[in-house]
């Protein structure tokens, strides 16, 4: 039995310790928004945060996670509050959306430690995200925005 | 059966008539046998809500659901149909939600085939869609008139309301349907031919860019893909990479090391029926880490069959020999005497082209979910383009291994979101595979590809190859061969009369009366439309191809390839004939002769390239009696509307009046997929950077201008293009699918390379919506990008590159050629 705490809540699960974070979230937990898409950390379908930091959960073994607050895009905001998400709405980013919850929580953690990101920052932190529809410009439009409305959420 | 198994339980009520449909093909593509007009009638809910047509229901609440049987795999498609209903149903829009109809062999009887391919959905279903809206709207004014007291000729409706243009008074459709009992309701087609429809300066919904309905959920985990099913006591299940791709025979499995694997099962060769699941065996577990960890840790000894020792280097030297066999083509295109005006040309350019494979890369790698219940039913859940072939195709499967007659089987299929289609979730290999598992357990199962087997059963687009020639003449082009072999994936889908007994669907005839069998899929795009008197397109099958590497569609399927090559051949022959590329293009895209299009559907002129098959793709047949209001070809306007999107394209790009440094080019393409006779008009700029020393490039901008008629949401569409451009763009810059010993090499993303955010180039899109019928935005902007690309590396350093993908050492390699 591992201990958890996700999305501010605490969870328990009995799959075995080298166990993919991803599998447990997915499979054993049933928060499906992280979604499966290579196994091998090089599509960042899965990426969800521990302790604010992007990580891809499929290459995080359960025994790994230790006391880390994991975030899923079910924690982010689950009405689409938060900035990012509102940004993604706004610009309508998605095409199918396999991808896009990886993406968000990509984005939220590049903005939580860099507000004010430059092109090249964007389109490096988003670099190992892969989107087969290839919505990538309205990414990059939609992580400006969300770091637009951070700041005027913050002089309001 | 369980209802909660069941989402869309409900609506079976009021799909109370129906058809049977036993009996029906159970290929991966055949056609429903006709519906015979009136028995595709929808009738009445026994809630008051109201079903007047089987495309939408509107309850009391005032809200409309919209029926949406097309897969929703990242085009928006509900929301595009759901624009087209609520335009002529005049509803708010902020009272519209979308959900997908059950598939099973009654809703087949009503709805039709559920298929999802070719750009088509807005195209043949956009007349369909507002007739229907528009008869809903109709009854409704009626009843809110009476209501009023009113006169029925002073009433109209807008925005979900019926109002009296005289006393001003209004009322709801929600309360009208509290009020009356609506039962009138309209059999299609019958009732569908006399409706007046709005004249488009009257729309109000369509054209405009709502957001998309289904985005939402795809911003906070909600969204429900396949893969996000469970079911009561499922296991999981994992696939061992087969020996080949295809005609493996599994000889003995040996699982004694998966059973030290906590939670493993059993392991099951795939019972293969079908010819669909040749050499699987599937490791079942009671987690998927546990399945995925047993499939790798069985031991199976496997027969690889004929293609064993097959490699791309073997087919690449098949296709050389074959385009030698002139007595083994079929003719494509047939005009005019190439070769006798050949003879007389000034001037001939020879040239040879190729592609590599590559395969869809969708990032919801396959998976599929399927039970029996206890009362003997089938319940499959899947994201697919096609729920209705998977269906047809497991009831078939399902006869074969129980025993069972397939009118005995009861087979449903609910739909989710597919995350990417991409033409390659149409194969249902999956589907069986699963059922197998679960008829074996016992048990429901859960079957997902690992992205490596994923990889390894993934179903490419052919590899070709094409000798191409020009007589120029006077500075003009007048003669062009295009000769081509390639793997045929009609054929794998049995829809041709050579390989499946009398279904000639697809399967068309070549051109002159050697009535060889020629596969449209594997040709279309070589018919262009530009104006060259002497023109001829030969087509060769390798059929061992075919097979071996489980050739399939992908996105705009031969155009994908075709047009790099014809395109980069107009760019070559336009240099050969000392000709600015632009205004050499313009002078044959003129609209003579068969390029000026044709006025209606349905015309068939008699050439195989100008059949129409957009019938193939719809849901419901369309009346074939002449009674019918045809609606407008896609065709109309022909050579000269594709001539508009170049001047729009390389104006707004500057085209021979920006200044660009060294080592940078500018280059055009045209296209008009998918298929000659469903154009969508798109005409592209890439400007270029080449790194001379290294033969690395850079695509700098892209610019675009497309004529799709109508655009249904024109931010929409313009994502779609953005999307589709940079689909094109990875297949020039660096996706390849390699083929060795019988297997696909490539594993994953680190050697199989989609583009990446890195890889964006500045856009320019230009949307012409010239009022035609809207045709599809989906795929056609992808085939424009690697010709373009092709000439503005020759335009920025004089490197002609005929293959793609265009690596970096070709690029070098071609410097060298061009400087010898």
């Amino acid at each position: 039995m591992t201990n958890l705490t996700i999305n501010g809540r605490s969870l328990a699960s009995d799959s075995p310790p080298d166990t993919p974070l991803l599998w447990v979230l997915r499979e054993e937990l049933r928060m499906t928004g992280t979604r499966f898409g290579c196994g091998l950390g090089v599509c960042g379908a899965c990426t969800v945060h521990i302790n604010g930091q992007a990580v891809r959960s499929c290459q995080v073994k359960l025994e790994q996670v230790g006391s880390g607050a994991i975030t899923t895009i079910e924690g982010l905001h689950p009405s689409n509050a938060h900035p990012v998400q509102r940004a993604w709405i706004e610009i309508q980013v998605p095409q199918c959306g396999y991808c896009q919850s990886g993406q968000i929580m990509q984005a939220a953690s590049l903005l939580a430690q860099n507000p004010s990101p430059s092109d090249k920052q964007i389109q490096e932190a988003m670099n190992g995200n892969l989107c087969r529809c290839a919505t990538y410009p309205r990414i990059a439009g939609a992580v400006k925005r969300a770091a637009q409305m951070m700041k005027e959420k913050k002089n309001a | 059966m369980p209802d909660e198994l069941l989402p869309n339980a409900g609506r079976r009520s009021f799909l109370v008539r129906s058809t049977t449909m036993a009996g029906a093909g159970f290929l991966s593509i055949a056609l429903p046998p006709a519906l015979g007009g009136s028995d595709a009638e929808a009738a009445i809910s026994a809630t008051p809500a109201y079903t007047p047509s089987i495309w939408f229901t509107i309850t009391p609440d005032g809200v409309t659901t919209m029926h949406i049987v097309k897969a929703e795999m990242g085009q928006h498609i509900g929301t595009a149909f759901a624009q087209i209903i609520a335009e002529e149903l005049e509803v708010p829009w902020e009272k519209v939600r979308l959900d997908m109809p059950l598939e099973s062999n009654e809703n087949f009887g009503i709805y039709g085939l559920a298929y999802t391919v070719n750009s088509g959905s807005v195209t043949t279903e956009f007349d369909r869609l507002s007739r229907a809206g528009a008869l809903g709207r109709m009854v409704l004014v009626e009843a809110g008139a009476k209501l009023l007291g009113a006169k029925l000729d002073k009433c109209y409706a807008s925005a979900g309301r019926v109002i009296d243009k005289a006393s001003k008074r209004s009322v709801g459709y929600g309360d009208i349907l509290q009020k009356v009992k609506l039962e009138k309701s309209f059999s299609y087609p019958n009732d569908f031919k006399a409706v007046k429809l709005k004249a488009r300066s009257e729309y109000k919904i369509i054209g405009k860019s709502v957001p998309a309905l289904d985005i939402p959920a795809k911003t906070n985990g909600s969204a429900k893909y396949a893969m996000d099913v469970f079911l009561p006591n499922m296991a999981y299940g994992a696939l061992a990479i087969p020996r080949t791709r295809h005609m493996s025979k599994v000889l003995s499995v040996d699982d004694s090391a998966a059973k030290s694997i906590p939670g493993y099962l059993k392991s099951v060769v795939i019972a293969d029926h079908m010819n669909k699941c040749m050499g699987w065996v599937v490791a079942l577990a009671e987690t998927y880490p546990a399945a995925l960890a047993a499939s790798k840790a069985l031991k199976i000894e496997t027969d690889p069959g004929p293609y064993g020792n097959l490699s791309l280097a073997d087919i690449k030297a098949e296709f050389a020999e074959l385009l030698d066999k002139p007595e083994e083509a079929a003719n494509w295109v047939l005009e005019g005497d190439v070769e006798g005006s050949m003879t007389g040309a000034d001037k001939t350019l020879d040239v040879e082209y190729s592609s590599d494979m590559i395969c869809h890369a969708f990032m919801e790698p396959i998976n599929c979910t399927v039970m029996q219940a206890s009362d003997g039913s089938w319940h499959v859940h899947v994201g697919t383009q096609s729920t209705s072939f998977a269906r047809m195709t497991l009831t078939a499967y399902l006869s074969m291994v129980t025993g069972k007659k397939q009118e005995e089987l009861s087979v449903f299929v609910h739909q989710y979101l597919v995350g990417g289609g991409f033409g390659g979730k149409q194969d249902y290999d999956d589907v069986l595979a699963a059922a197998y598992c679960a008829h074996e357990l016992g048990r429901p199962v859960k079957f997902i590809q690992s992205r490596e087997s994923q990889f390894a059963i993934s179903h490419p687009r052919t590899p070709t190859l094409h000798r191409l020639k020009a007589g120029i003449q006077d500075g003009k082009m007048t003669a062009m061969s295009h000769d081509m072999v390639s793997g045929w994936m009609g054929p794998r889908f049995a829809v041709g009369k050579k390989f499946n007994n009398g279904t000639d669907w697809l399967q068309l005839d070549s051109w002159d009366d050697k009535k060889q069998d020629i596969d449209q899929w594997s040709v279309g795009g070589s018919d262009h439309w530009y104006h060259v008197p002497n023109h001829r397109v030969r087509a060769w099958n390798s059929d061992r191809t075919t097979w071996a590497i489980q050739a399939s569609a992908l996105r705009t399927v031969s155009n994908s390839y075709n047009m790099f090559v014809v395109e980069s051949f107009m760019d070559e022959a336009a240099h050969a004939a000392g000709r600015d590329p632009l205004e050499f293009r313009l002078s044959m895209l003129n609209g003579k002769g068969g390029n000026r299009g044709i006025p209606n559907t349905g015309y068939a002129p008699g050439t195989p390239s100008d059949y129409y098959l957009d019938q193939i793709w719809i849901s419901l047949p369309w009346p074939t009696d002449k009674s019918w209001p045809e609606y407008e070809s896609g065709t109309v306007g022909g050579a000269l509307r594709l001539a508009n999107c170049l001047r729009v394209a390389a104006g707004k790009a500057g085209w021979g009046s920006k200044k660009l440094p060294k080592g940078t080019g500018m280059g055009l393409a045209v296209s008009s997929a998918e298929e000659r006779q469903s154009p969508t008009w798109v005409a592209g700029v890439a400007e270029v950077t080449v790194d001379t020393t290294t033969g690395v490039y850079k695509i700098n901008k892209l610019t675009i201008a497309m004529d799709m008629g109508i655009a249904i949401n024109p931010e929409n569409v313009k994502a779609q293009i953005m999307g589709s451009a940079l689909w094109g763009a990875g297949q020039v810059l660096s996706e390849r699918l390699d083929y060795e010993n019988g297997l696909l090499k490539q594993t994953n993303f680190h050697e199989y390379k989609p583009v990446r955010q890195v890889d964006v180039p500045e856009f320019d899109i230009e949307l012409i919506q010239s009022g035609r019928h809207p045709m599809g935005v989906g795929e056609p902007a992808s085939t424009i990008v690697a010709p373009a690309v092709a000439n503005a590396i020759f335009a920025a350093c004089g490197a002609r590159v005929r293959h793609m993908p265009i690596t970096p050492e070709a690029v070098l390699e071609a410097l060298k050629a061009a400087k010898a």
